[in-house]
């Protein structure tokens, strides 16, 4: 491993300085992700500042403010006691069921919710230094372009990366319409729409998301919603656990009588950013909760898909996977178990 | 008199037990060695080509850094000492990417790592090979004589008469080991002798080819492996990090260790290579088959040639008087395959036994009774009578275990709300044989106490060696398993067989069966008494009141089993649940019934069957090592891309055990189970699906991505 140095902090203040004035500093939380990548050569910070003893891990109701009723996640709070937390399993399923889908037990009890936002992707070519990736080193190409990419976007991609977002907690906190805090090094903060966090990769695919030089996630909030009764999270994988997605869908609906009042998809795995499926959305806004409708409207939004050499068949399965999750929503969104 | 022993048969726990949950059992790389540096391996960047130039400079003048090796300073060694795959430092030539290159020596794991990184290489680079799907058109005859085509009777006028017939390619991708425990070394020189710590499935194999490749005599290397984190058959020959970490030890004169990383594990201890299955099969309409032609094409080395035998299975499961077992092989620029658990039967069982399956299925037949209607008298290949065979018991009874008559007889027509179900099943085979052993016994005896030391230089992969020994040793001797010390893994010890070909069991039982024969004959011969019942050797040790006694001996597997055909068989039974929505597959019931002779101990033989059941599950759903032909390159370095399946992917796992009494294969009746385990699994899963689905699968992995293409 290359040398550097370690840093702990027990402000906030003190920790958007550091990165603020060195541009080769990371923060580093659980670790789940950036050691590893410094392992492999990929990240090269000289400096970690360890976060680890700010006071950021709360999960609390909004008590002021326009999202007052909301529920404001720390940014330190654990992937897994986020997805166990009372306030969480009842008022917003969609978000533990998500959390809950991703990496393994052992990762989700050391990850921390920002870092589950600033995890990078899981592109092989990304994690292999000896091959080509704009990302990791901009200008030296896209090796998935042309390569193996049957893992790879469907939406939003560029000829500069195709690469997907591997989250599975933000595909609820994207449907969910949540904010992320962030504090920058002045003390200023600022509030980012979650759809307007991460980025596509257009000409600068180095650049996941749309934090300014130290700027520091603080919390998450939710806004109050009315989907806790009728939400699901489906991933398809290529095995039960501990895989990314070929596909995800988050898919949360209100009610109103036997008409949809409001529809919110989101899907992963399909785009350098958790993807909200907009169009099938206000398809869907109005009409009956039909099987039918849930089809035209998945139709509606992958019928936009850009597909590469191996990843046609996201389209069908993102179509099904919109359908059936849409579905599950409506039968009350529980996990299916198998009879014994 | 005491009670006689009888351990054997009894599933008790692993002598071995506590010592590795309580983390005590020394793996390679946990030897307390003082003054150790640490090695790390740079490989190459390129899959062909030349290297022009490496700059080691500012590796050199890295912190902690002892030693940086390459091609221009590793001292000269034999190139055909007897390790797999190259990448001994010797050449310039680039034979695949991830070829090891050089080695940094530091003080440090991470400095090693570091410095490692500042190495710089210039190569000429060539387009390299890669490319399975374009250039398996080039594959020719392998050289390996047991490769030669075997024809019997005339399979293209028969298979062009037939009236129901199957003519298909199955595919198979490349897969790797993977053993929790990546190939990992201690190197220690004292004077001219070398002690190398390091997971050796063939204890002696090791120590020759270490010794051969270095130009020393075996008698200075010491190879210590008691205890391994699995191998799989890519520790059976051993590879180049063996010998590198004795060079780096020479060279900056002190203890190295060497431990490969996950990444590095994909080119640097073989594979299973990638086959093209092309399966003739037919019958009359009655279901008596008349046709089997089983061709593979696959890939090698351009340093090498191994071919996996995937027509094995094809030679003696059924009788068939038109048959035909043929390969073909090409060269790549990847490293050498090797031999991978259950090596050709597993994934040339899946070629066979799905394409019985689509014949049953034309045939409208049920898949157990066509297998039924086609069991050979004699072994189809030699006509040598079999020394016991099951299949048709391991049909039969786990068709009744496993509820078979619930399974429908249409593909498709069991649905349980948003999932099909489906019921496959397939038979497999594995060879049973014995190879030499040699074991020692010591017994020593304080008052009433006695103790026995059993010795040799067997291996234990994990699968319960230590316990099968003790055991075997603890009836034939009279001494409770307590009491028995078991020491293996080391080649200072006598030669004993490696646990490869599931050949350990049977070999080490038999010598330190026959040793406790012996030990039992010279004690009663030393008493110099007639006995009316043979008494055991621990009461001839308290009546003689001997303090020690020991003998050695050198156990050969009978001659007689040559004259017969010896197999373990088995018949594999899998339930699916597919989502159909998603194309999820869930093996939510699994069952293998297993006809191996006999059974040392059911809960470590429980073990191993459900361990090559979930590694044949992978292989029907999740597992694939996948080229980038571009650059001759993994894309799947991790187990986040290689999928070997989780809790999760496996339902409830049911195993049977035949009971068989086979005196011919050897003396014990013993006759392996390791590679048996997996041998039919990813058909029985592929035929579940099919079963469930109506769609037929026959490129492996059985992903999402396929089944929803096809509904």
């Amino acid at each position: 491993m290359r040398p550097f140095k370690y840093s702990t902090i027990n402000d906030i203040k003190s920790a958007t300085n550091r990165l603020a004035t060195n541009d080769n500093a990371r923060y580093l939380a659980g670790g789940t992700n950036i050691l590893d990548l410094m392992k492999e050569d990929v990240e090269r910070p000289d400096e970690l500042v360890d976060i680890s003893r700010l006071k950021l891990a709360a999960v609390q109701p909004i008590t002021t403010g326009a999202n007052k009723g909301g529920i404001s996640i720390g940014a330190l709070g654990k992937n897994t006691e986020t997805a166990n937390h009372p306030l969480i399993r009842q008022a917003y399923p969609l978000l533990s069921q998500a959390i809950l889908a991703g990496a393994s037990a052992q990762i989700r009890n050391m990850a921390t919710n920002g870092g589950n936002l600033n995890q990078r992707t899981r592109c092989p070519y990304f994690y292999e230094v000896s091959m080509p990736c704009n990302k990791r080193e901009p200008g030296s190409g896209c090796g998935a372009l042309k390569g193996i990419n049957r893992m790879h976007a469907i939406f939003g991609w560029s000829e500069k990366c195709v690469a997907v977002h591997p989250s599975d907690m933000c595909i609820a906190l994207v449907a969910l319409d949540a904010i992320v805090n962030v504090q920058g090094p002045n003390g200023q903060q600022r509030s980012i729409p979650f759809e307007d966090y991460h980025r596509l990769p257009g000409d600068n695919p180095e650049k996941d998301n749309t934090l300014n030089p130290g700027e520091l996630i603080t919390s998450i909030h939710i806004p109050r919603n009315n989907f806790a009764d009728r939400s699901y999270y489906l991933k398809v994988r290529d095995r039960a656990s501990y895989a990314f997605a070929l596909v995800s869908v988050g898919a949360a609906l209100e009610m109103n009588g036997s008409n949809i009042l409001t529809a919110r998809i989101a899907l992963g795995g399909v785009a350098h950013k958790p993807w909200r499926a907009k169009e099938a959305e206000n398809f869907l806004a109005g009409k009956p909760a039909t099987v039918e409708n849930f089809r035209r409207a998945a139709e509606m939004e992958m019928k936009n898909a850009m597909t590469l050499e191996h990843n046609d068949f996201k389209v069908e399965l993102g179509t099904r996977a919109i359908v059936r999750a849409l579905s599950q929503a409506m039968k009350g969104g529980k996990h299916e178990e198998l009879p014994a | 008199m005491s009670e006689p022993i009888k351990t054997v048969g009894q599933g008790i726990n692993r002598v071995d037990g506590f010592l590795k949950v309580t983390g005590a059992a020394r793996y390679a790389t946990d030897y307390p060695v003082k003054n150790l540096a640490h090695a790390v391996i740079f490989k190459s960047t390129v899959a062909a080509g030349e290297i022009l130039a490496i700059d080691t400079i500012e590796a050199e003048k890295a912190p902690g850094v002892l030693s940086v090796i390459t091609h221009q300073n590793a001292p000269k060694l034999n190139p055909n000492g007897g390790l797999r795959g190259g990448g001994l430092l010797q050449e310039t030539k680039i034979h695949f990417h991830g070829q090891h290159i050089g080695v940094v020596v530091a003080e440090t794991f991470e400095q090693a790592r570091y410095a490692s990184r500042l190495v710089k290489v210039e190569y000429s680079k060539q387009t390299p090979r890669t490319d399975f799907e374009k250039l398996e058109k080039e594959a020719s005859t392998p050289k390996d004589k047991d490769k030669a085509d075997i024809v019997r009777g005339d399979v293209d006028t028969a298979f062009s008469s037939a009236e129901f017939k199957l003519d298909v390619v199955y595919e198979t991708p490349i897969e790797h080991h993977h053993p929790m425990e990546p190939h990992s070394t201690i190197a220690v020189w004292e004077g001219e002798k070398l002690t190398l710590y390091n997971g050796s499935q063939i204890v002696n194999g090791a120590q020759s080819s270490a010794a051969n490749t270095l130009n020393i005599p075996a008698a200075n290397v010491r190879i210590v492996t008691p205890h391994i984190g699995g191998g799989f058959g890519s520790k059976g020959g051993q590879w180049a990090n063996l010998v590198l970490t004795a060079i780096a030890a020479k060279m900056v004169n002190r203890p190295v260790k060497l431990a490969l990383t996950r990444q590095q594990m994909v080119n640097s201890a073989g594979l299973r290579q990638r086959n093209l299955q092309r399966i003739r099969l037919a019958a009359t309409k009655e279901g008596k088959l008349t046709v089997l032609a089983h061709e593979t094409t696959t890939h090698c080395a351009m340093n090498g040639e191994f071919v996996e035998p995937c027509g094995d299975c094809s030679k003696v499961m059924y009788e068939v008087p038109n048959a035909k077992i043929a390969y073909k092989v090409v060269p790549m620029n990847l490293i050498l395959p090797t031999y991978t658990r259950g090596p050709g039967k597993a994934t040339g069982s899946f070629a066979l036994e799905s394409a019985m399956d689509e014949l049953a299925h034309q045939l409208k037949l049920d898949p157990i009774e066509f297998r039924i209607k086609n069991e050979p008298a004699r072994d189809p290949l030699n006509g040598k009578p079999f020394s016991s065979r099951t299949t048709v018991q391991c049909l039969q009874a786990g068709a009744k275990a496993f509820g078979w008559e619930k399974r429908k007889m249409e593909p498709g027509t069991n649905q349980h709300g948003d999932y099909m179900v489906g019921y496959g099943v397939a038979a497999g085979t594995y060879p049973a044989r014995q190879r030499d052993s040699s074991a020692m016994i010591r017994l020593n005896r304080t008052g009433k106490d006695i103790k026995a030391t059993i010795e040799l230089a067997a291996s234990d992969l994990g699968t319960g060696t230590h316990t099968i020994i003790a055991q075997t040793a603890a009836d034939g001797l009279g001494i409770p398993v307590s009491n028995i010390d078991v020491r293996i893994g080391d080649s200072a010890l006598p030669p004993a067989a490696g646990s490869v070909g599931s050949v350990g069991a049977a070999s080490f039982a038999n010598a330190v069966n026959d040793a406790c024969i012996k030990i039992t004959d010279e004690l009663i011969l030393k008493s110099g008494k007639q006995f009316p019942v043979r008494p055991m050797a621990s009461a001839l040790m308290a009546s003689e009141n001997l303090k020690e006694f020991q003998t050695r001996v050198d156990a050969k597997p009978s001659p007689e089993a040559d004259n017969y055909s010896c197999h373990s068989f088995n018949a594999n039974f899998a339930e699916v649940w597919v989502n159909a929505a998603t194309g999820m597959v869930k093996v939510h019931r699994f069952l293998a019934v297993t006809g191996a002779g006999k059974i040392l101990n059911p809960k470590t033989a429980r073990s191993q069957i459900i361990g090559g059941n979930i590694w044949g599950i992978g292989m029907a759903l999740t597992e694939e090592s996948v080229v980038d032909p571009r650059y001759g390159n993994f894309v799947t370095r991790s187990f986040a891309d290689y999928h070997i399946p989780a809790n999760l992917d496996i339902g409830t796992l049911d195993t049977i055990f035949i009971d068989e009494d086979d005196p011919i294969t050897n003396k014990l009746g013993v006759k392996g189970i390791g590679e048996v385990s997996i041998v039919g699994v990813a058909a029985a899963v592929a035929n579940a699906i099919y079963n469930a689905t109506g769609i037929r699968v026959r490129d492996l992995p059985i992903t999402p991505d396929k089944l929803i293409r096809k509904v």
